[in-house]
């Protein structure tokens, strides 16, 4: 066809080519990796209030192991009452400190005695030990025990519950 | 040499890739470039656009009875892009079953099927089928009330055809029902057996057109149809338009509808009025204009005739060339089963539109989609849609009510009161309903229509069978009424509901409370005792309205915590409201006893 021949007209069209070729793509490719980036990009801020037990039950000074009870959301699935994890709780007079009962190390359970003095705790996975207040004493903890804060609610210590990452020296929470 | 031209010489020394672009970039087009070739090139395009949604949906969507309604409403709802994604994916399908037909019309038009492209045409036809079979596959997989019921009756119309169809019938759904194995078997259809064997008749498809190359129109001269134009760029721009025209109208439909539509979730024990998808509603339609069991036969054999044409048409043309008038008897049947296939289409919808019976089912099962979708953004349980919808006061609440209660009693928009044999629930309970009831218990809305009817006396309007030595009848005062109708409803009360109207003060109750221990406990109980030797048939009137008492009233009404036995066995009462305990289980009788007090007070249902 004459026209085709046009080194003008066949330009044109190669870059309306390229052009729609592009707008074609994009119109699939764009929404694409916005669906598939989105959930890698986490919800972040996995903290959350959770009623634990009464404060009368906790006596002065000794750690008490409570299971973390609440609401697990999954993608679609709501699980109710699942249990997320546990927490060491020591009363000292109306204040309650709270640790993560997941050791920084490698995430095994951390239990109460064996520990670095008194009322303290260690781990019965590589034998770290940390003080009543959660400092690091001896093994390979890179860090002390994870602290998480605490308020008293209607007679019960309310804790909120977080994750944070296992082997590094610092504190990262796990959205 | 530019760095580009380096390094496409240095890749073309080790694939070739030139060569093999030029072939098929420059392939002659006899006649040169025409818009009537678009559409092979346009459904590419659009099975590539399905492909890449469909992996990127099946990122995300999870294929089981429990997951499948939940994913798909995450994908929707939830992540982000995942209503376009999804869109796409749906109208895409939409959009390749209309450029298939069309596709379809310009080949055979064309003659583009005659000899040496039988082959071609053969392949295109399994083709079509294998679209409409991905189609059909994939609008299960959200496992939502429309694609469920519309599989269900396919399946079993395919079940109807002689001596095979019980067994492909099974071999489809694996197993006798539709659950797990039938989404699984569905799903694996979907995203491998199909696309697997797609890919590999389109490939086969293209390479035996390029063999072949296009067949120009009839009416092009001999001499115009010997110059020919290169593929690139003419028909390649004409092909990209036309996808991208399609595309947006794929875009359009999809930004209208959010995504795609999801129906509640699949419930085999619902009554949903059941419609096949826009593309297959001639063969329902076929279902009606043939009565009987010649509907299903019709509906198996009228698209077996269509597809034997269809394979049968290159062999049936014997005109020397591919003008149409030669060919217009073995292209008639291809005009009328299209024309026929479109009226039908039409007809289903137009006798749907003008079915108001139908148009009310849709209107309930658009609404029960509306808040199944609702519900599910706070999440769905790990049991799935279904427990989730089972396990909502508000929406099954209103199911169990019309089910179990709506026959006697109305409330609501619900019930026939024409042939409501029960007490209305409007209002029940609260102080308005209270004073009507010690006023005139035989009100139509009240005892009027019972077996109760003549029982109870009124308060203040003297009975009509009064004999002339019976002592004298002294009305109760209005304001005696009206401290035992706010005492009474005061006694219904929950915590967590509004303040109700007309529960007067502290004095007024108690006022009340004295009234009812002196007066009405000759009939009725109140706290366990009446004053009669148990010897009345009227109902506790302690906690009258509360959660308490309406659930003790519909597991069984003859417990003494409403009503006592007598007043529901005695051959006098026959047709005293039945014990619901055996057919609701103890989780459904605290729903509908929540929803149907709440409904009556005019009360929130609360958590």
């Amino acid at each position: 066809m004459a026209d085709a021949k046009e080194p003008g007209r066949r330009d044109a069209l190669r870059t309306l080519i390229g052009a729609g070729g592009a707008a074609l793509g994009c119109a699939v490719v764009v929404p694409g990796l916005v669906f598939v980036v989105g959930p890698a990009r986490g919800s972040g801020g996995g903290g959350r209030w959770v009623r634990t037990v009464k404060l009368d039950a906790l006596r002065e000074g000794e750690p008490k192991r409570v299971s973390i009870v609440a609401d697990e959301r999954d993608a679609w699935t709501l699980t109710k009452d699942v249990e997320l994890g546990a927490a060491w709780l020591v009363r000292r007079g109306d204040r309650v400190f709270a640790w993560s009962a997941t050791c920084p190390h490698l995430g095994c359970a951390i239990r109460a005695g064996d520990g670095a003095g008194e009322g303290g705790f260690s781990c019965p996975c590589h034998a770290s030990t940390f003080a009543g207040d959660g400092k690091r004493g001896e093994g390979p903890s890179p860090r002390d025990m994870d602290a998480l804060a605490t308020k008293v609610e209607e007679g019960f210590v309310v804790v909120d519950f977080r994750k944070y990452r296992t082997g590094t020296p610092e504190k990262v929470e796990i959205g | 040499m530019t760095i580009g031209a380096k390094l496409s010489a240095w890749l073309d020394e080790r694939t070739g890739h030139k060569k093999l672009l030029a072939a098929v970039l420059d392939e002659p087009i006899p006649g040169g470039a025409r818009w009537a070739y678009v559409f092979g090139a346009t459904l590419a395009l659009l099975f590539v656009v399905e492909a890449v949604t469909g992996a990127l949906l099946a990122t995300a969507y999870a294929p089981s009875v429990q997951t499948a309604w939940a994913s798909v409403h995450y994908i929707t709802f939830t992540m982000s892009g995942g209503w376009i994604v999804r869109g796409l994916h749906h109208f895409g399908c939409d959009a390749m079953i209309v450029v298939l037909g069309m596709h379809l019309f310009q080949v055979a038009a064309y003659g583009a099927y005659k000899r040496p492209r039988e082959v071609t045409w053969w392949v295109g036809i399994l083709l079509l089928a294998m679209v409409l079979g991905f189609a059909v596959t994939g609008s299960l997989l959200p496992w939502d009330q429309s694609g469920y019921w519309a599989r269900r009756v396919e399946t079993n119309i395919a079940g109807t055809v002689p001596l095979v169809g019980a067994w492909v019938q099974g071999l489809v759904m694996g197993g006798s029902d539709y659950g797990s194995l039938t989404l699984a078997r569905f799903y694996a259809l979907h995203v491998a057996v199909l696309p697997a064997s797609l890919a590999g008749l389109l490939a086969l498809h293209v390479a035996l057109y390029r063999k072949h190359g296009n067949t120009p129109p009839a009416s092009l001269t001999r001499e115009a149809a010997r110059k020919t134009e290169p593929f690139f760029p003419s028909q390649v721009a004409k092909n990209l338009l036309a996808t991208l025209l399609v595309v947006a109208v794929v875009f359009y439909l999809t930004v209208k509808h959010h995504g795609a539509p999801l129906d509640a979730p699949a419930d085999p024990v619902s009554d949903y009025p059941a419609r096949p998808e826009w593309y297959l509603l001639w063969m329902f339609r076929l279902l009606h204009v043939f009565e009987g069991s010649a509907g299903s036969v019709a509906a198996l054999l009228v698209p077996a005739v269509v597809a034997g044409y269809l394979v049968l048409l290159p062999l049936l043309d014997k005109a020397p060339g591919t003008a149409i008038r030669p060919r217009a008897i073995v292209l008639g049947p291809l005009v009328l089963g299209a024309m026929g296939i479109l009226g039908l289409t039409f007809g289903s919808m137009q006798s749907d539109a003008a079915d108001a019976g139908y148009q009310a089912s849709r209107k309930k099962a658009d609404a029960r989609a509306e808040i199944a979708v609702s519900l599910a953004r706070r999440g769905v349980p790990p049991g799935g849609p279904l427990q989730m919808l089972r396990s909502d006061p508000g929406l099954h609440g209103e199911e169990l009510f019309t089910k179990s209660c709506a026959s006697c009693h109305t409330l609501g928009d619900l019930g026939d009161a024409k042939k409501a044999t029960a007490p209305s629930l409007d209002g029940w309970g609260t102080t308005a309903w209270l004073l009507a009831m010690v006023h005139d218990p035989d009100g139509d809305a009240r005892f009027g229509r019972t077996p109760y009817k003549g029982q109870m006396p009124s308060a203040d309007v003297a009975p009509k069978d009064r004999k002339p030595d019976d002592p004298p009848f002294k009305p109760m005062s209005k304001e005696d009424m009206l401290a035992v109708a706010s005492f009474l409803a005061a006694q219904g009360d929950a915590p967590g509901d509004p303040p109700g109207a007309g529960r007067g003060d502290e004095a007024a109750r108690k006022a009340g409370e004295k009234i009812v221990t002196d007066r009405c406990t000759g009939c009725h109980l109140y706290k366990g005792d009446g004053d009669d030797g148990d010897q009345g048939l009227a109902p506790e009137l302690s906690g009258y309205g509360s959660l308490a008492w309406v659930r003790a009233q519909i597991a069984n009404p003859a417990t003494k915590a409403t009503y006592r036995p007598k007043a529901v066995d005695d051959g006098k009462s026959k047709g005293h409201m039945p014990r619901f305990d055996g057919d609701l289980s103890p989780a459904d009788l605290d729903l509908v006893a929540r929803w149907t007090r709440a409904r009556a007070r005019g009360v929130p249902l609360g958590e």
